[in-house]
């Protein structure tokens, strides 16, 4: 017959039965015709035959067994009685769902975190294919850094493992016309790379072949979201030309809304064109390829291994250890956070162990008090295996409804991760609640309900016949279930030890980094940071910019409040934007060795009395320093230490680049402070700025040291900057103190989310501790008497009890910071300025917990020392 | 009922069923349990009410299929016939039948 048919009979139970009904009457029928004919009459014919027949209604039953899946169809009977005895003790039925809720909750909203950022594949097609490609440079400990155009020039006409192979780079561009000015951020790429890619614009065209070629009419893609909000989502937009920078853009096509590569703020795609190098600099695109089939990762690596080794062979002043490191795309993406989303997914697995442990001693204290019921339904028949499952039915309800109430939970959560995480986590928006995620809490309620259900569900129904219908039956089952409650609270103290552990590490590490000095002494909230972006044609020309430059810093600076004015390419603490090599006059680096590429800032000259960065030797920049004078340079004390260790570097000479380039050495006119460029963990490095009126790149940054709260200067100033030019867009209007403050956003994020969950691990388990003591006070009541009529005082009682409580706390604390010494090493990435194994820190979490025990336990002590022991007695 | 023989007959229902389809071809429940008693000259009676448990377990395992009919007296009964796989069963079960009863009249036989 098949299950299936025994599954589809389930539907049609009451036709299975009529057809067993019919079945057996005829064959009842046909005896009865046959004994009436054997004489007896029609009485004792009915009598005979039934008797003969046997027991109609247990026949009929294993008939219809045979017939219909009955399993399941008892198992819908085990639920509707579940739920009604649920429904019946409401108290235990509610806490058991909150804390279920809260546990699978929790780690639903983790896993759709994982499962947006490291299951599901990368939105291109074939994306396992795709890998990008980087320099190297290993002096700075930069791993994945940006290569130049000639790099790009040689990956491509000397590998053989890519299909495609395109280059990208970020761009910051002013779009004018048809609106306000507005600065938006770009991405430029070689022609073949929304082919690489594989996507489709939605509508018009990506490029062509030769389009990044030098000398072609310049044009643009557009994102969906640019359309919509500029262009109003018309489709005659293909076609116009837009313009960029002041330089006219054909807009040629129209990206889907949902794609996106690197950065999400990148609304438009330009060809980058690959001018013929004329050295091998400056260093700013990436490679992004597809492998060809067949090809595998290795391969590619090593083929470019390979190819470095010719470069460098071939420029030996340029490169020093060089190589093209090739990585997946999918792990250059999520790479950073996928420690991070572990780690996440350990805590939050905790959480939910304790709270399952909660949960469990929950349901074995409702099994003692109903050990007289299930004592009765063993006794009239029921199996063993049928009151299992009969308790596993509560603890399924229990679970699937706290499963449902924990989806709710997430998907809250999940909202409020998308507008507090951190900008830098990747895919952010691709995360949110889909059937995988569903399946997952499926899977973990029911999980959840074996976990909590099944071994109070067994002891239950073992103990219950032994000791059944005795009255007042306290013994043995209580006893062991009071045991199993205890190791269940170790557990929850242990697993809570190691989570605080986690918090605690991980909020020192985020409070050291705060405290870390950036290098400047101007107070950060009254440091006014703008992006201004002079790009139209008028400003083509050097002279002009600068003119430009001056004319806003006077205008600034004339500004009520405004103390100091300047403007810089790279900005404290992180904002890093162009590094280069050097070279120091007279002190030629040895064959095979390089001078490192490090930050450049381009400044104008009151840039350092700006953010207050102090001068050790020599002069700022100053008036003389303009476009045609000596190109003068400053550098940092760290390079002033490294490579001036005993003497004096003002009137020393260096130079930008390599050995190769030709351009003019720059006289050191001063020494300053070291500044932190590259965000605060990382190590101080050498620096060197160029005054902005001799420099060739296009500064950004405005800075204003402001007397008063520079956030409210920032209406005035914008003001000014229009009325000086309104084609000129402002944006990103900040303060150096939300600089600082976006720098640590991911430490914060993290040591937030474990202090989350570290705390409600510490509730959980605070309640899991009182639980167990009050219930072992209530057991006890007949003893705390006789100890109290035997001349005990409250404060024996309470010392008795509070000391039940500090055991298993002790139990569990010294398992949790025996576990965390070994375990705590997976945080070592995050950690800053403190080690996993920080004594003060587990110290502290130590005492947490013993203090919690102890005032968990306090409670109930009390209680107990106020038991009369006259009626505790009494009452057996 | 003496219980000795019902003891018996309980594990070899199957092959009497399946023998007397195999014999007679299409038969009703009741039919069966009639013919099994005449031919065997009442040695043997099925417990009546365990015949429909069997007999649906049957249908289960692909043995025998079954289909309502109606009898010369007019009356609707369900019908068994026997499958090829219930052929194959039943040589399977005359095997192992042919096996027990010779190795008990060894036995028997011995001492």
């Amino acid at each position: 017959m098949g299950w299936y048919r025994r599954l589809r009979n389930l539907a049609r139970r009451d036709r299975v039965d009529r057809d067993i009904d019919r079945e057996m009457s005829f064959h009842l029928a046909e005896r009865v015709d046959d004994l009436i004919a054997s004489g007896l009459s029609a009485r004792e014919a009915q009598r005979a035959a039934r008797l003969r027949f046997g027991n109609y209604s247990a026949q009929h039953e294993r008939a219809r067994d045979m017939n219909i899946s009955t399993h399941i169809e008892s198992l819908g009977k085990d639920v509707r009685h579940a739920v009604r005895g649920l429904l019946r003790n409401p108290g235990f039925a509610l806490a058991a769902t909150a804390v279920l809720a809260l546990g699978i909750g929790a780690n639903t909203a983790v896993f759709s975190v994982v499962n947006a950022v490291l299951l599901r594949a990368l939105p291109y097609s074939d994306s396992a294919r795709l890998v990008m490609v980087f320099d190297n440079f290993p002096q700075q400990g930069v791993d994945r850094g940006p290569g130049c155009i000639a790099d790009f020039l040689d990956w491509k006409s000397r590998s053989h493992s890519f299909q495609t192979l395109d280059a990208a780079a970020n761009n910051r561009l002013t779009l004018t016309g048809d609106g306000d000015a507005e600065q938006i951020a770009g991405l430029a790429v070689t022609a073949t790379f929304f082919e690489t890619l594989g996507v489709r614009p939605t509508a018009g065209r990506t490029f062509v072949a030769g389009e990044d070629q030098p000398g072609r009419t310049q044009t643009v893609v557009l994102s969906d979201r640019l359309w919509r909000r500029r262009y109003g989502a018309d489709p005659a937009v293909l076609g116009k030309t837009i313009a960029l920078n002041g330089r006219p853009f054909i807009a040629i096509g129209i990206m889907p809304p949902s794609f996106q590569f690197g950065s999400p703020e990148v609304e438009v795609w330009t060809a980058l064109t690959l001018d013929p190098p004329t050295r091998r600099g400056p260093f700013f695109l990436r490679g992004i390829g597809r492998l060809k089939p067949g090809v595998t990762l290795e391969q590619a690596a090593a083929e470019m291994q390979t190819i470095a080794a010719q470069v460098q062979r071939e420029n030996p002043r340029d490169y020093i250890r060089l190589r093209y490191p090739v990585a997946p795309l999918r792990e250059v993406v999520v790479g950073d956070v996928r420690a991070l989303l572990w780690i996440l997914s350990g805590a939050v697995l905790l959480v939910l162990l304790i709270a399952l442990s909660n949960v469990a001693s929950l349901m074995l204290a409702r099994a003692t008090a109903r050990r007289r019921e299930i004592a009765i339904r063993l006794s009239i028949g029921a199996g063993r295996a049928r009151l299992v499952r009969q308790l596993m039915a509560e603890s399924l309800v229990l679970a699937l409804g706290g499963g449902a109430l924990g989806v709710a939970l997430a998907a809250s959560g999940v909202s409020a991760l998308h507008r507090l995480a951190p900008r830098g986590l990747p895919r952010l928006d691709e995360i949110g609640i889909d059937g995988r995620v569903l399946a997952f809490t499926l899977l973990v309620s029911v999980a959840s309900a074996i976990v909590f259900g099944l071994a109070p569900g067994l002891a239950a129904s073992r103990a219950a016949l032994a000791e059944s219908l005795k009255q007042g039956g306290r013994g043995g089952d209580a006893r062991s279930h009071g045991r199993a409650r205890g190791v269940l609270v170790v557990a929850q103290v242990s697993f809570s030890v190691l989570l605080l552990i986690g918090a605690g590490l991980l909020i020192r590490s985020f409070d050291l980094l705060g405290r870390v000095n950036p290098g400047f002494q101007a107070p950060p909230e009254r440091v006014l940071t703008l992006v201004v972006s002079p790009n139209g044609t008028r400003y083509r020309e050097r002279a002009a910019l600068n003119a430009y430059w001056e004319r806003l810093l006077d205008r600034m600076r004339a500004l009520p409040g405004v103390e100091a004015a300047s403007i810089a390419i790279t900005m404290p603490p992180d904002r890093l934007s162009f590094t280069d090599g050097f070279e120091i006059q007279g002190k030629p680096t040895p064959p095979g060795i390089d001078n490192p590429a490090v930050p450049v800032p381009f400044v104008s000259q009151d840039y350092f009395k700006t953010l207050g960065i102090p001068l050790v030797r020599g002069r700022w920049f100053d008036n003389r320093d303009t476009q045609d004078a000596p190109p003068v340079t400053i550098i940092s004390e760290a390079m002033a230490r490294q490579y001036f260790p005993n003497e004096d570097p003002v009137g020393q000479r260096l130079k930008h680049g390599g050995r190769m380039l030709n351009n003019s050495y720059m006289e050191i006119v001063g020494v300053v402070g070291d500044v932190r460029y590259e965000g605060l963990d990382r190590q101080i490095r050498p620096v060197y700025y160029e005054a902005s009126t001799q420099s060739t790149a296009r500064p950004m940054w405005l800075l204003l040291r402001t007397s008063g709260s520079a956030l409210s200067m920032a209406p005035a100033v914008r003001q000014a900057i229009r009325e000086l030019d309104p084609d000129v867009p402002v944006a990103r209007v900040s303060t150096m103190a939300s600089a600082l403050s976006e720098t640590v956003s991911v430490p914060r994020f993290r040591s937030l989310l474990m202090t989350i969950f570290a705390a409600a691990s510490l509730l959980l388990a605070a309640i899991g501790i009182y639980g167990v003591i009050s219930y072992s006070v209530s057991q006890r009541t007949q003893e705390i008497g006789v100890r109290m009529a035997l001349g005990a005082t409250s404060a024996n009682v309470r010392r008795l009890v509070i000391g039940q409580g500090s055991r298993l706390a002790l139990a569990g604390i010294a398992l949790g910071l025996g576990g965390a010494f070994a375990l705590t090493r997976v945080l070592k990435q995050m950690l800053f300025g403190v080690a996993p194994t920080d004594i003060p820190t587990f110290a502290g979490v130590g005492a947490i917990l013993g203090a919690t025990a102890l005032l968990a336990s306090l409670i109930p002590a009390c209680r107990a020392a106020r038991v009369n022991p006259i009626r505790a007695l009494r009452n057996e | 009922m003496p219980k000795s023989k019902n003891d018996i007959l309980q594990g070899t229902l199957a092959l009497l069923v399946l023998k007397t389809l195999a014999s007679r071809g299409r038969m009703h429940g009741y039919g069966i349990t009639t013919h099994i008693q005449s031919v065997t000259r009442e040695l043997l009676r099925v417990e009546e009410g365990s015949l429909y448990p069997a007999l649906h377990r049957m249908e289960q395992d692909g043995w025998v299929r079954a289909e309502w009919g109606v009898t010369e007296k007019k009356r609707e009964a369900r019908f068994y016939s026997l499958t090829a796989e219930g052929r194959r069963q039943l040589a399977r079960e005359e095997e192992s039948w042919a096996k027990l009863t010779e190795g008990v009249s060894l036995l028997m036989g011995f001492a």
